[in-house]
């Protein structure tokens, strides 16, 4: 009972401050809320049995990835936002449809798959550590090593990229 | 669950904090007297004997000076900021073990926080959120020093985490499991009969990596460029007073302690020591002066290099932690890795 109170209050807190941050004029603010909105998350992955996905949630997105995003922000003293009115009603319009049609998509698919179930009932054991990665290092084997290469690719792509651009 | 289980828990996860944050104006005193004793003065000896008060003087003044904010600060996240310090240095001590498992009125009570199969992983999430107090004390000030600090801060947090977690890693790799109790159960008794079994024997060079990176992640001498105050006034504290500035203060002295005994927990065995079977609520409170012993042997060296080693320039921080930490970090899980299919370890 406890935990599934928990488990609510984080996830709208997510979902809460996920809003904040794609509202708010300010970029660095919109990145603390991005902040927040990544606890919340881990703290739902945590009721959700799955404690290694919420320390890696913390450690990778929280703690390196938006580091870096607010470090950028404040070399570059980015200012807030100034509010642009176009004066088309066509934009209008089709902001408005995107928005009904996307959210119409999303309740579709909440529908179809039954979202309205509780937190789904996992084994409390799937989310260890353990469990993950012999999974990880079997099953997935190739996938996971593809995917560090295709990683290590974008480093090596982003620093020739730096540096023809420092040589000029 | 009874009351007294609630009891129990809130004294094993509230007991360490209210410890700390009472023992905090040791280190400060051991701090300020060290100084002297390296720099051949007295140092503070006039409140109380030996000057033992002047923590509690610090403390009163911090209390009665003018609490100012900024003019064109951003109000908000200039008051959190040292709250967050504080709150991620706090909270890091819960999955550290810090004594052997007592057993009161017929229960069994670990002496630790929480005992949770992410330990290791959990300590390095909050690690990595203590650059947001820093950098958002720096950014929030509104003062081009301030700002330097924190932006110095990140970068330095970042490039040094990395050196840090994979010199734990060696650790981990041995122990076979993130649970720290796990990682202290493994480094009791002795190899050859004399030589305790502490991850530092065999990983010395994964311990030097780590120890030189927690100087980084805790802000001390030799890597304080976000407060190096010969260049950047006072850093990123550069726009506090009172006891916002006081709170800074803390989270550096606490971070320092629960470097120290992450250090100690990791390489030096945490409360074990070799022949030492802690028998009956004594040997579990012998267990717990052991370990508050290393610890603080640890935390004097912090204090010892601080004033013994001058600072680092940016460009050298910077080469130090990519270029000599990280390999040497990586040359030391390969080493153990190797050790450890062969099965020596």
């Amino acid at each position: 009972m406890t935990a599934r109170l928990v488990f609510d209050v984080a996830a709208g807190l997510a979902i809460l401050f996920a809003a904040v941050m794609v509202v708010h004029r300010h970029p660095v603010k919109s990145v603390l809320a991005l902040v927040v909105s990544f606890f919340a998350l881990s703290v739902a992955y945590v009721m959700l049995s799955a404690p290694l996905i919420a320390a890696l949630q913390v450690i990778v997105y929280a703690g390196a990835i938006l580091v870096l995003f607010l470090f950028v922000l404040m070399l570059l003293n980015v200012p807030e936002e100034v509010r642009q009115k176009s004066g088309r009603p066509i934009h209008h319009t089709l902001s408005a449809l995107a928005i009904v049609v996307f959210a119409a998509v999303l309740l579709g698919a909440l529908r179809a798959h039954g979202a309205t179930n509780a937190a789904p009932s996992t084994s409390p054991l799937t989310g260890e550590v353990a469990p993950v990665a012999r999974l990880l290092f079997s099953e997935h084997l190739l996938s996971f090593e593809a995917l560090s290469i295709l990683l290590l690719a974008a480093l090596v792509g982003a620093f020739a990229l730096a540096r023809r651009e420092g040589r000029t | 669950m009874s009351l007294a289980d609630v009891g129990f828990v809130l004294l094993r996860v509230l007991g360490p904090v209210l410890v700390i944050l009472l023992i905090l104006p040791i280190p400060m005193w051991v701090e300020r007297r060290g100084a002297a004793l390296i720099q051949d003065r007295p140092g503070p000896n006039r409140v109380g004997p030996f000057g033992l008060l002047q923590p509690l003087a610090d403390a009163v003044k911090f209390f009665m000076k003018e609490d100012i904010v900024p003019a064109n600060a951003d109000r908000f996240l200039y008051v959190i900021a040292p709250g967050i310090a504080v709150f991620s240095a706090m909270t890091t001590f819960a999955v550290i073990p810090y004594g052997a498992t007592a057993t009161i009125a017929g229960r069994e009570v670990p002496l630790i926080g929480a005992d949770v199969s992410i330990g290791i992983l959990y300590l390095f999430a909050l690690t990595s959120l203590s650059v947001y107090g820093i950098v958002l004390a720096g950014w929030s000030s509104n003062n081009k020093f301030s700002l330097i600090g924190g932006i110095r801060s990140s970068a330095q947090i970042i490039s040094y985490e990395l050196a840090m977690t994979t010199a734990a890693a060696g650790v981990i790799l041995v122990a076979g499991s993130f649970r720290l109790t796990d990682v202290v159960a493994m480094q009791s008794g002795t190899w050859f009969g004399f030589l305790p079994r502490w991850n530092v024997f065999p990983q010395f060079l994964g311990f030097v990596v780590f120890y030189v990176a927690t100087f980084a992640e805790t802000n001390r001498v030799p890597f304080d460029l976000p407060e190096a105050e010969a260049e950047l006034v006072g850093g990123y504290h550069t726009e506090y007073s009172s006891m916002k500035f006081a709170m800074f203060f803390m989270a550096e002295y606490i971070n320092m302690i629960v470097a120290s005994a992450l250090t100690v927990t990791l390489f030096f065995g945490g409360w074990t020591l070799p022949g030492f079977h802690p028998e009956g609520l004594g040997g579990v409170l012998l267990s717990v002066v052991i370990f508050a012993a290393k610890t603080a042997f640890f935390v004097w060296v912090f204090i010892w290099v601080r004033w013994t080693l001058p600072r680092f320039r940016y460009d050298q921080l910077m080469r130090l932690g990519w270029k000599a930490l990280l390999p040497l970090a990586l040359v030391n899980l390969l080493s153990t890795a190797a050790l450890v299919v062969w099965g020596v370890l």
